[in-house]
């Protein structure tokens, strides 16, 4: 009878959900197969508990639809549960006897509610509740009325079962029995949780779904303020890659670590504050007769994060070459960079010490079987590959920035094992490490999956927090923006 | 012209060869300061001239290049790679006289002649340097006495030198002065600064002669770089497919084979490539490569001794005489053997099937690389030069034929590596017939196949000690020592 084939699938489709103008999910693709078990996941402010509710009923669809949820829904979060307890409270204050309420008692609270009383008395047990059963609902500790709720909601039989953080408060040996409980429901009951812990997760979970909030599009012309929470990811359990990958972004985006500093014992010679990082001049770059870059004017000041963008062929790459040094016909163009006019004598490598730099391009390049470790440090040095000693300092910032990324197990590894966008985070690290003057990213998502570019993009974005490195941001599509970039160069095809 | 070398006598002769010191880091501390503000002339724009000039640039050097007229005129590859970079190019009258250092990045068989013109046009004191000292040598090319003539020998490719550089790295370099040519003596301090220039002390910088630079130079390109990867390719590519494999298999298992074994070579000798196969095969590579030292040793003493007394360079220079007749009919025939015939198959062939199916490449590299060091420092050459002539350069030789077979691989190396290449080759191939005729697909081609890895171990320990005991390894586990932290591309 209690076949998962009598429920349909859920189906959420372009679905927007706003609550109370505080916070919306926006447009939202997700389905549900009654045989799947969920964990919604991601940083704080993301949505999670919203994205739970709204599978309870909760919130106002602006657009889009939900379909096929189940009348018989069981949510347990915090909000539930305040809700009640506040409806407790304001029986209290409804009361027009003038006799002091002693409140609904938990088995009041717990059998009227279910419809199977035997399972009831059964969970109440399990609980450990017995001796509180008489006792007033409002005079429970937090920790009680969490399970109250977990009994009401579990003896309820639902069709579709949503534990906001259910094991949060929860004592051991509660929490190996609730664990134990859930799991004897799995071919019964579809079950959603929000969990912030990934360690927590029940072992019978199949998918995991990963929000992250966006900042409110200003452009969009509607008044309502708030953040908006969007599904980024949906990952199946099976596939460990991503599975991982999701662990790792979880706590790049939630960890309280900030970018390792720069190195104390070797700094970096001081700029000239007056002068601009960059000012290219009229710049040429021309193979033969074709003209790949024509005449251009760029001055790059300080603090001025720029993004450059154009087709493929517009010499984006070409023009990032003639800052970094690595094209040959910057001794041909006019080139200040760093307070080098070029061509004057200075070598590279005094050029190259200033920029932190990561493309595609340099991951081809960067086949070397060396550590993860080595990697990041090789930044210190411009160097692809390590070849000198390193010193404590800088392995210690290193390790810190493999803590940063979640990796520091994988220090020792070498980087040709690693996964693509493990590499990619490495080469970051790798660019910043000594706190450049610039950090180049040139098409940094370039090639990577969703749950890929979530990461690096998650990585930038805690670098670029406070730091006082200017940013030059290149992408194909001007859409794909960074956020704190407000100058724009835009190439086109001349060829 | 006579040859420099035979005009030396005997002690002086041994102490040329001899010399030859691993130069410490901080010997580079004044960086490239004594070429700062010096306009370098370099001439000929090819694989070396090209890619040192790149580097130069790159560390704060003043470079242009100097072409013959014909090249500029028609606008011949050398003149586009030079402009194309943005260098200045002019002709020979208009920048030598100007030029500080001159840098004859020529092909060696033209030195004589490009020397010979230029030399006049140059300014007095100024130096004149080279990547390889076959002129001066075996030509015995007299220089004018107020120039100063140095060496900087990177012992690699061009297109490596330029992309180790890239990389923040360099590749083992060979410095020298020769010592009739030192007026003002400040040959050592502007070859240490070209060496800086290029990226070579980071990987290591060899104080040697011309003369050991050369007759080391010569002999390792001869026998175990090109030679033995030539003759071993043909040899066991015909074996292949007389045992009946797969052409297409065979081709790949040896187009892709030397490259993949000589890695290992590269991480940790010649121990470390025969640790890569298992107990029985490695006994069995040992025993082979014992078989051939044996057959092999006279040849390679042969190419040495010939070198040494300047046969080897007469016989060649007769044949530059007479238009490369018996290069370019060597060459024709490379190109027609059945293994350059064969295209690749599309098979995988996994990193250890290279080794375990490829012992008997296994054992002619090991027997090539000791032989050849045993011959050199027979004659006089100091390890760390023969060990860079022979093991260090054998996977950088072997990269070229992975990419477009033997081809390639002559296309990459100098004319003169080429013909004594084909010597070689042809002397080692009858030399090997009756060796070849007991080889079974056992040891190329399909692997050994026992049920049982077991070995005794008495034996094992034998041939463990015996690898690991010879001078190339000692010599090879230090000089790779000083690159320790280094991790190259694989
Ligand atoms: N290849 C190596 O692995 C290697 C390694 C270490 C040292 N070296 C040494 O480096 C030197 C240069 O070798 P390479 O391999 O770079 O040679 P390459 O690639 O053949 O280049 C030689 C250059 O010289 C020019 N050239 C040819 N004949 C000339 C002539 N008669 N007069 C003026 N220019 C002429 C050629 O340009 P045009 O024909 O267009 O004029 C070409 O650009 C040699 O001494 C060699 O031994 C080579």
């Amino acid at each position: 009878m209690d076949s998962l084939t009598r429920l349909d699938n859920i189906r959420l489709s372009k679905a927007t959900v706003s609550f109370e103008d505080r916070f919306t999910l926006s447009e939202i693709d997700w389905t549900i197969t009654p045989e799947q078990h969920w964990v919604i996941t991601g940083p704080n402010g993301a949505g999670k508990s919203a994205l739970a509710a709204a599978l309870a009923g909760i919130g106002d669809i602006q657009s889009g639809s939900i379909q096929g949820l189940p009348n018989n829904v069981e949510i347990v979060s915090f909000e539930a549960q305040a809700e009640l307890i506040a409806q407790e409270l304001k029986k209290d204050d409804a009361d027009i006897m003038d006799v002091i309420s002693l409140g609904t008692p938990v088995s009041e609270m717990i059998f009227d509610h279910c419809q199977e009383a035997e399972l009831a008395q059964a969970l109440v047990e399990k609980f450990g509740l017995s001796k509180l059963l008489e006792r007033a609902f409002r005079k429970l500790s937090t920790g009680e009325t969490r399970k109250v709720m977990l009994i009401r909601a579990l003896a309820n039989k639902p069709d579709l079962l949503i534990l906001d953080e259910p094991f949060d408060g929860l004592d051991v040996d509660t929490l190996a029995m609730l664990q134990a409980h859930l799991a004897s429901l799995i071919d019964t009951v579809p079950m959603v949780m929000v969990l912030n812990r990934f360690d927590e997760m029940p072992d019978f979970i199949t998918h995991v779904a990963y929000l992250d909030k966006e900042r409110e599009d200003k452009e969009r012309g509607d008044k309502q303020s708030g953040d908006i929470g969007r599904l980024k990811l949906t990952v199946d359990r099976q596939d460990d890659t991503a599975f991982n990958e999701l662990y790792q972004l979880l706590h790049l985006k939630t960890t309280d670590l900030s970018v390792p500093e720069a190195d104390p014992t070797n700094k970096l010679p001081a700029l000239d504050p007056s002068q601009p990082l960059v000012k290219l001049t009229q710049a040429t770059i021309q193979y033969g007769d074709t003209v790949i870059v024509d005449k251009l004017d760029w001055t790059i000041e300080r603090g001025q994060h720029w993004q450059l963008s154009g087709p493929n062929g517009s010499g984006k790459t070409c023009v990032l070459s003639l800052i970094t040094g690595d094209h040959p016909q910057c001794y041909t163009n006019d080139i200040f960079v760093f307070g080098f006019q070029r061509g004057n004598g200075e070598s590279i490598w005094q050029i190259k010490q200033f920029i932190g730099y990561v493309s595609t391009n340099l991951q081809w390049e960067y086949r070397v079987s060396t550590s993860c470790k080595n990697v990041i440090i090789s930044g210190f040095y411009d160097s692809i590959g390590m070849y000198t000693k390193s010193t404590d300092s800088q392995k210690k910032i290193a390790d810190q920035w493999l803590e940063l990324l979640g990796m520091q197990d994988r220090a020792d590894q070498p980087f040709n094992k690693l996964s693509y966008g493990d590499q990619r985070l490495l080469l970051i690290a790798r660019a910043m490490v000594k706190h450049p003057p610039l950090l180049i990213l040139d098409e940094p998502c370039l090639g990577l999956d969703d749950i890929n570019r979530q990461l690096v993009l998650a990585l930038i974005e805690k670098i670029c927090q406070g730091s006082e490195t200017t940013v030059l941001y290149v992408n194909h599509h001007a859409e794909d923006q960074i956020t704190g970039i407000e100058h724009y160069l835009g190439l086109e095809k001349n060829h | 012209m006579a040859n420099y070398f035979n005009t030396l006598p005997l002690r002086e002769q041994l102490a040329q060869l001899a010399q030859c010191r691993f130069m410490h880091t901080a010997e580079f501390a004044d960086g490239v300061e004594a070429l700062k503000g010096k306009k370098m002339v370099v001439i000929g724009c090819g694989a070396q001239g090209l890619n040192q000039g790149l580097n130069l640039r790159d560390s704060g050097l003043d470079v242009s290049y100097a072409l013959r007229p014909e090249a500029i005129e028609q606008k011949r590859q050398s003149w586009k790679n030079a402009s194309e970079n943005g260098f200045v190019v002019g002709t020979y009258e208009e920048l030598i006289p100007t030029a500080d250092v001159v840098l004859n990045l020529t092909p060696d068989k033209q030195h004589t002649s490009v020397v010979n013109t230029v030399m006049p046009l140059m300014k007095e004191g100024a130096c004149l340097s080279y990547s390889h000292g076959f002129n001066i040598v075996e030509e015995g090319m007299k220089i004018r006495d107020d120039l100063t003539v140095i060496m900087v020998a990177p012992k690699c490719p061009g297109s490596e030198v330029r992309a180790e550089y890239v990389r923040g790295f360099g590749v083992p370099t060979l410095i020298a002065v020769h010592e009739d040519n030192d007026p003002k003596g400040e040959g050592l301090a502007l070859a240490k600064a070209y060496a800086v220039g290029t990226g070579g002390h980071k990987a290591g910088v060899l104080m040697s002669s011309f003369i050991a630079e050369v007759k080391s130079d010569l002999m390792g390109e001869q026998t175990i770089l090109c030679g033995m990867l030539q003759t071993g390719s043909l040899l066991c590519f015909d074996k292949m497919i007389e045992e009946g494999i797969d052409p297409g298999y065979a081709s790949r298992l040896i187009q892709y084979g030397w490259e993949t074994v000589t890695e290992a070579l590269k991480y940790g000798g010649v121990t470390n490539m025969l640790d890569r196969l298992s107990n029985p095969a490695k006994i069995k590579a040992f025993d082979l490569s014992e078989e051939l030292k044996d057959i092999m040793r006279p040849l390679y003493n042969k190419h040495q001794d010939d070198i040494m007394s300047g046969h080897f360079s007469k016989t060649m220079m007769e044949d530059w005489a007479n238009d490369d007749a018996n290069l370019l009919k060597w060459r024709a025939e490379t190109a027609e053997t059945n293994f350059e015939k064969t295209p690749a198959g599309d098979v995988e062939i996994s990193e250890q099937e290279f080794f375990d199916n490829g012992i008997l490449m296994v054992a002619m590299v090991k027997a090539g690389v000791e032989l050849a060091f045993e011959t050199m420092t027979a004659a006089g050459i100091i390890a760390e030069s023969a060990y860079y002539e022979s093991l260090h350069e054998t996977p950088l030789i072997a990269n070229t034929i992975a990419r477009k077979k033997l081809y390639e691989m002559n296309a990459t190396i100098s004319d003169t590596a080429e013909y004594g290449c084909y010597l070689y080759n042809h002397a080692c191939v009858p030399l090997l017939a009756g060796f070849m005729k007991g080889i079974k697909s056992d040891v190329i081609g399909k692997g050994l196949s026992l049920d049982d890895n077991g070995v005794d171990n008495a034996r094992l320990i034998e041939v463990n000690t015996a690898l690991r005991s010879h001078p190339v390894e000692a010599v090879g586990s230090v000089l790779r020592g000083y690159m320790a932290d280094m991790k190259k591309i694989v």
